[in-house]
């Protein structure tokens, strides 16, 4: 009897059925509306005529500050968690006693289990003029004034960085983790000190994971828009606010379109800048390290 | 040639040329919470010395090399390499190289890369750099795969590379930690052959952590037969073999049959159920009190057997005991009988397959061996419980 066998790709297609009707359509669409107008006060988009003119509008001057304003923040804020979860990352996964890792890991992922508005909320109350961090820094006399951080870019960073902080650690950590203690244990065998085998060693082999960890942070950070709002007001502006804002409140479904596409291109071509900018660093180290031996005789 | 290897080790060269490769451990111990790893370990270690550090898993044996690596400091006692106490300094700062018992190569470099590391650690030249790594993977014959990745090379490839990694920094000592237990027999076999050549040509002090007794045997100079964090017996592989100072280290290193009963003659002879087992004295042992439990062992290649023939009387000297032929197995050189001699004994002889007789299993045999070929072990031993002891499968 010949059994039913359906082909391979078969495996996949709950995936494509989700992606297709839930993104492709969607961004299809968004595509299509940024190059349409808004016909009116009461009409959300009109495509009966197309044009680039809506890209024009949101390059604007007023734009175009946001658009940079977010990209500052998604660069400082992917390199602040980079520098701040690769230590952590590193001593869960190397330094830290086995039977912890468990803990550690629960410990990381703790406050993404709480609503993602509440914990930025949450920082409102520590940044405020007259919260309780203000207080204690002008007691201890570290600042003079009350604190002016909320409602600047300044906040915003703070919070994204607090927000996506797990999104760098766990790949991080399972990078690190995967290189294991033998090949370390080569390494300083080899007459490598502890950084020298950090750079030659764990670095390159948990590439991969920062590479990852990188991307995982820099892509939503750059989309998101509840920590701006919450935390960033006029000064801290995000990319998402604007269209956010044209889609619900302008009711200009073709600018806002315009600008997400805008965004996501921002995303792209930032990320391919910065992994080329990257290779290019690392190039110098490759090539001085090479061994290549004479053809055999 | 001046190289960073000569700068590391001492400044005196006198004291350095006698000294360099030794190792020195005194009353080392080594402790993992309430667990002893190692217990007031004592070795000397010539320079040159090709020395196997053999025992079971747990023996403390990995732990040791570890402490020489460097990888471990022990809680008591000192390590000395070359003359000089190492104590707390970092395996980067000790003239030793381990090949590890999983290569640990480094994936993302080629072969060549992987041997240049240890050179490039200490700021080698690049020509030199060159030199000496075409140099080194000569020696284990992996020059033409120079360029590849180490997961496109098999086992016994890798394990070169990991060899000519080590080497090629010149250390006083190489330490081996089962650097054989990956492979399979015939290649294993094939390098324990090209280890000691290269051991003897090198002149390096190896230190070789293994639990097959046949690799410790076929290549070292001297063996430490190790057992719960000590050293039970340290000597060259004829000694251990034929003088076995313990019935842990007679049954560990080959095979044995064992007898219990208790000694008779002043502990020069065994009385078992099965007839009175002459035997010799163990050298290291104390006379003992007839009476005493011991336990006497042969080993099945000391163990004549032949048909039994009625009424046979034993020959003056010898030993000769009676049973049922239980199996005969083809060991390729030799022919191994198992033999029934009681309902808790057998006993197991070995002939060389060329002079080994034809019986059939199930036949009554009688086999006979000179009390020449026994030992006689005080009877306190777990590990030599039983009729026989089979060896460590390998």
């Amino acid at each position: 009897m010949r059994s039913l066998r359906l082909p391979s790709f078969a495996l996949a297609i709950p995936a494509w059925t989700w992606l297709v009707t839930f993104f492709v359509v969607p961004v299809g669409a968004v595509l299509y509306f940024s190059f349409g107008y808004k016909p009116g006060i009461f009409g959300t988009h009109a495509t009966d005529v197309l044009s680039f003119d809506r890209y024009a509008e949101a390059l604007s001057p007023t734009f175009f500050e946001v658009f940079m304003n977010t990209l500052w923040v998604g660069i400082a804020g992917t390199l602040l968690c980079l520098a701040i979860g690769l230590p952590v990352a590193y001593w869960m996964a190397v330094k830290a006693p086995a039977h912890r890792r468990g803990l550690l890991i629960a410990l990381v992922m703790v406050p993404y289990w709480t609503n993602f508005l509440v914990r930025t909320i949450g920082w409102q109350i520590i940044l405020a003029p007259e919260g309780w961090m203000s207080q204690l820094l002008q007691t201890v006399g570290i600042t003079d004034g009350p604190l002016a951080i909320l409602y600047t870019r300044t906040a915003v960073l703070i919070g994204v960085v607090y927000n996506y902080l797990p999104l760098m650690i766990l790949p991080l950590f399972v990078a690190f983790d995967r290189v294991g203690p033998a090949l370390r244990e080569a390494s300083k065998d080899l007459g490598a000190n502890r950084v020298g085998t950090f750079i030659r060693v764990t670095f390159p082999l948990a590439r991969p994971g920062i590479i990852v960890g990188l991307l995982l942070v820099y892509i939503p950070l750059m989309g998101d828009y509840i920590t701006a709002t919450v935390l960033g007001g006029a000064q801290g502006n995000m990319v998402g606010q604007l269209v956010a804002s044209q889609f619900q409140a302008a009711q200009n479904w073709a600018l806002g379109s315009a600008m997400a596409v805008l965004l996501i291109l921002v995303i792209m071509v930032s990320a391919a800048a910065i992994g080329f900018l990257l290779w290019l660093v690392s190039l110098p180290f490759r090539v001085r390290n090479r061994v290549v031996l004479e053809a055999t005789a | 040639m001046t190289t960073a290897t000569e700068a590391r080790t001492v400044s005196d060269p006198d004291q350095r040329d006698a000294a360099a490769g030794s190792v020195e451990l005194q009353q080392v111990t080594k402790r993992y919470g309430d667990a002893v790893a190692v217990d007031g370990l004592s070795l000397s270690i010539q320079p040159g010395e090709f020395i196997s550090l053999l025992g079971p898993s747990g023996c403390g044996k990995t732990t040791t090399l570890r402490m020489i690596a460097g990888f471990e400091q022990p809680d008591e006692g000192d390590i000395l390499i070359s003359g000089r106490s190492v104590l707390g300094a970092p395996p980067y700062r000790r003239d030793v190289n381990t090949v590890f018992q999983a290569y640990a190569l480094f994936p993302h470099m080629t072969v060549a890369e992987n041997v240049a590391y240890g050179l490039q650690q200490r700021r080698t030249p690049k020509a030199e750099v060159r030199e000496r790594v075409a140099e080194a993977l000569d020696l284990v014959q992996m020059r033409r795969f120079a360029d590849r990745k180490p997961t496109q090379l098999s086992g016994g490839q890798q394990q070169r590379v990991a060899l000519a990694r080590a080497l090629v920094n010149r250390p006083s000592v190489l330490l081996l930690d089962e650097p054989l237990g990956a492979l399979d027999r015939q290649l294993r076999e094939e390098m324990q052959l090209e280890l000691k050549l290269l051991q003897s040509r090198l002149g390096i002090t190896f230190v070789f952590v293994t639990h097959d007794q046949g690799e410790a045997l076929s290549m070292s100079d001297r063996i430490a037969i190790m057992r719960d964090g000590r050293i039970e017996q340290l000597a060259d592989a004829d000694t251990i073999y034929a003088r076995p100072t313990s019935a842990y280290v007679a049954a560990f290193v080959g095979q044995q049959n064992f007898f219990r009963g208790t000694a008779a003659e002043g502990g020069s002879a065994v009385e078992s159920e099965h007839g009175l087992v002459r035997g010799i004295r163990s050298a290291r042992l104390a006379p003992l009190a007839d009476g005493t439990p011991v336990q006497a062992a042969v080993r099945p290649e000391f163990v004549r057997i032949e048909a039994d023939a009625a009424g046979g009387a034993p020959t003056t000297g010898a030993n000769r005991v009676q049973g049922t032929l239980l199996g005969v197995s083809h060991l390729g050189e030799t022919m191994q009988y198992l033999v029934r001699l009681g309902d808790d004994q057998s006993l197991i002889a070995r002939r060389p397959t060329p002079e080994a007789p034809d019986l059939a299993v199930g036949a009554a045999v009688s086999c006979t061996w000179s009390d020449t070929s026994v030992q006689v072990f005080p009877s306190d031993d777990a590990a030599a419980a039983g009729g026989y002891v089979a060896p460590p499968t390998h």
